[in-house]
């Protein structure tokens, strides 16, 4: 092996697997863990050494099967041929083991070298299920290594294993078919053209043919000749007519079989299954009543620990900076020094002041409900309420992750079908205040309004999405598949993962969002020197001043609050002159209310109409900040008129 | 019967997949094949989804009403 192209080892696997816990075992904490289907929708890659040999380790998104069903999905599908792996490992759930092998068998077809990981052994056992792994590799004719990835056992094992593969290359044997399907695959894989998909199989080849049918796949299925075509649909017409059912269920219900049968055979059950202590919580939570019950109370908990952690924690670090701002100013005069000094300190700590102490504990909570799984279920016991906003249950994770981040949330719409649910939910998202704009809220709503202001800002927040949702959802008319959701076994999160979820995210504000920040608060520190901000101020009076009523120094801080939200509460502070406590002296409530709403929904980050533009497209990137122009507009009045 | 009328707590026995490409291949992926043995577990308010355990794949999913509607099954007794 030259070390210039380490060999390229491929995780695959079905969602919630464990496949991401293991690579990370492997590769270090480069790839997300979590415990909703598919929220690893980019793929990840990373160069590992092992005993002195370099490894290239891709992590794909979980994938049920390799026909791609959801834009996911189709990452997992193109990487695994245009890639050409030099070895797959395959990570299979050994708790729910027959589904597994379902991928297992399909990924044989390719008749590369491949590895089986059967991971979370510890969980299949205590379901009182003991699976032979000599018994599995006899069957499946690829080695097993058994693996318990949540506590690293087995991972030595496997990269052994995984070495001692690439350099064997052994050659593999995809699983038999039934003697009527083999005939039909051959008939076919002796009629692919010329150069067809060349190197890989040919009977894989006709396998995928036959599977996708009119499924548009890239690189594999392109333009098809005419003739050859017609000679697919007339092998699909006598295998639908010969089976009684579609050509992609003939095919799926051989690998179930099979599937069934070697998992039949590879286990042995111990002892029926246990109420175990994840049946007892899930009827509790999953309950018709107490589920809701117990949802509200976890928002509420996600309220409560923001606002008593990040509160105090914020007035705790704010005396400091504020004596330190004093002493600045009986220092340096008002020169261009003390304004350069006064805009660092105002970025620099309006990061650890003012978001840090509210974003932090809100990203831990969120890492923790995700990996426990409890998103799958919110997404099955808000379903209904989706239905009325025309939506339905998948949509709730993207949008719970969006109130800790617009960003993810957008790329997390990814998980769903339709382009049309992408789309409505992609476009409600930025309306979602996200921990950015929920320091806002509870900075300046809750702290000098009142905990009930900020509560009643949340609802009247959620009330917008529905009407939003309801709305967009008449307008951009397709049928939705309905809600089909696996709800993931729950899983106790380890701290060890909740920790390093919660510093990549942290990463992600201190790498990208906070020297815009300090930048931000700079560049308003020099235009105040200069006196520039008067002209962006006068430009911008007819909409602060006369449409908003509020002061018109406010002016700059909307052309800051688009490259990050949390920059409109110190570059308000920054702007008005005046320190966090003082605020009221020049500001009424009413004004700030008005400013609140409006600058919580003028106009999605520059973030989040970034992703917008990758993800759906340019033509919804700039309907959302028409709409949201629209709605923080239309507010702002209702406030006005009724405060 | 239809998976939507079906009791709660009762074995049931998939006969049929109705409905489009898109929702058979979903159910196919996520371990629901004709034949299979499944469970109603419970159904969320007001006209929510229903919860179903697959006793031969041991996978719980939920799914929508318009999902549940198209998938045929009969009470399973052995």
């Amino acid at each position: 092996m030259d070390e210039a192209h380490p060999p390229v080892v491929v995780f695959i696997g079905q969602p919630n697997c464990g496949k991401s816990t293991l690579f990370n075992a492997i590769a270090g904490p480069k790839a997300e863990v979590s415990n909703f289907p598919g929220t690893t929708t980019k793929h990840t890659h990373s160069t590992v050494i092992v005993g002195g040999r370099s490894l290239t380790v891709v992590d794909l998104p979980g994938t049920y099967s390799l026909v791609p069903l959801d834009p996911a999905e189709k990452v997992a599908y193109s990487h695994l041929f245009s890639e050409r792996p030099d070895l797959i490992v395959n990570v299979v759930d050994a708790s729910i083991l027959s589904r597994n092998l379902e991928l297992s068998l399909e990924l044989l077809e390719l008749r590369a070298p491949m590895l089986v990981a059967l991971n979370m052994v510890d969980l299949a056992e205590k379901k009182g299920i003991e699976i032979d792994p000599a018994e599995l590799e006899r069957r499946l004719g690829v080695p097993v290594v058994t693996t318990i990835a949540s506590h690293g056992r087995g991972i030595k094992e496997l990269l052994d294993k995984a070495f001692e593969l690439i350099d064997r290359k052994p050659a593999v044997l995809a699983h038999g078919w039934s003697a009527d399907v083999a005939e039909k695959l051959d008939e076919l894989a002796g009629l692919l053209p010329d150069g067809f998909c060349s190197g890989y199989d040919e009977r894989f080849a006709a396998v995928k043919l036959i599977e996708t049918g009119n499924l548009a796949c890239d690189g594999l299925l392109t333009d098809l000749e005419p003739v050859f075509k017609a000679e697919l649909d007339r092998i699909r017409a006598e295998l639908e007519r010969r089976r009684g059912v579609p050509a992609y269920e003939v095919i799926a219900s051989e690998r179930h079989h099979l599937a069934l049968k070697i998992s039949e055979e590879a286990s042995r059950l111990r002892h029926g299954p246990r109420l175990t202590w994840d049946k007892r919580v899930d009827s509790i939570i999953m309950h018709p009543l107490f589920g809701y019950v117990f949802m509200a109370a976890i928002f509420m908990l996600f309220f409560l620990v923001i606002f008593k952690v990040g509160s105090p924690l914020e007035s705790l670090l704010l005396k400091p900076l504020g004596e330190l701002r004093l002493w600045l100013g009986a220092r340096l005069g008002t020169g261009l020094a003390y304004y350069l000094a006064e805009g660092l300190l105002q970025g620099v700590g309006g990061g650890i002041a003012i978001v840090l102490p509210y974003f932090l504990p809100l990203l831990m909570l969120m890492a923790f409900l995700e990996d426990l799984g409890y998103l799958a279920r919110a997404g099955f016991l808000l379903d209904t309420f989706m239905h009325r906003i025309g939506l339905h249950g998948k949509s709730v994770s993207p949008f719970i992750l969006g109130f800790g981040c617009n960003v993810p949330a957008v790329v997390a719409t990814r998980i769903l079908e339709s382009r049309r649910d992408r789309i409505i939910t992609s476009l409600l998202i930025p309306f979602i205040p996200c921990s950015a704009r929920t320091t806002i809220i509870l900075a300046l709503v809750a702290v000098y309004l009142g905990p009930v202001w900020a509560l009643g800002f949340y609802v009247i927040n959620l009330a917008v999405v529905a009407v939003l949702g309801w709305a967009l959802s008449r307008l951009v008319k397709a049928e939705s598949p309905g809600l089909i959701l696996e709800i993931p076994s729950l899983k106790l999160p380890s701290p060890k993962a909740i920790l390093r979820k919660t510093r990549l995210q942290l990463m992600d504000f201190i790498g990208f969002a906070w020297p815009l920040l300090i930048a931000g608060s700079l560049v308003l520190s020099l235009v105040q020197y200069f006196g520039a901000d008067k002209a962006v101020n006068l430009a911008l009076s007819p909409l602060i001043a006369a449409g908003l009523g509020l002061p018109k120094e406010l002016g700059v801080t909307l052309v800051f609050g688009f490259l990050r939200k949390e920059l409109s509460l110190i570059m308000m502070l920054q702007a008005l002159g005046v320190g966090y406590k003082d605020l009221l002296s020049v500001i009424s409530r009413e004004q700030l209310m008005t400013f609140t709403v409006f600058i919580n929904f003028f106009i999605p980050c520059l973030s989040t109409f970034a992703i917008l533009w990758r993800e759906v497209g340019r033509r919804y990137a700039f309907l959302s900040v028409g709409l949201s122009v629209g709605v923080a507009l239309a507010l702002s009045r209702l406030i006005r008129l009724f405060f | 019967m239809r998976l939507i009328e079906a009791p709660f707590e009762t074995p049931l026995r998939i006969t049929g997949i109705m409905g489009g490409e898109g929702i058979r291949r979903r159910l196919l992926s996520l371990g629901f094949h004709p034949g299979d043995e499944v469970l109603v577990v419970s159904r969320g308010i007001l006209k929510g989804p229903l919860l179903v355990r697959n006793l031969t794949a041991d996978v719980t999913v939920a799914l929508g009403r318009g999902v549940a509607q198209k998938i045929v099954v009969e009470s399973d007794h052995g």
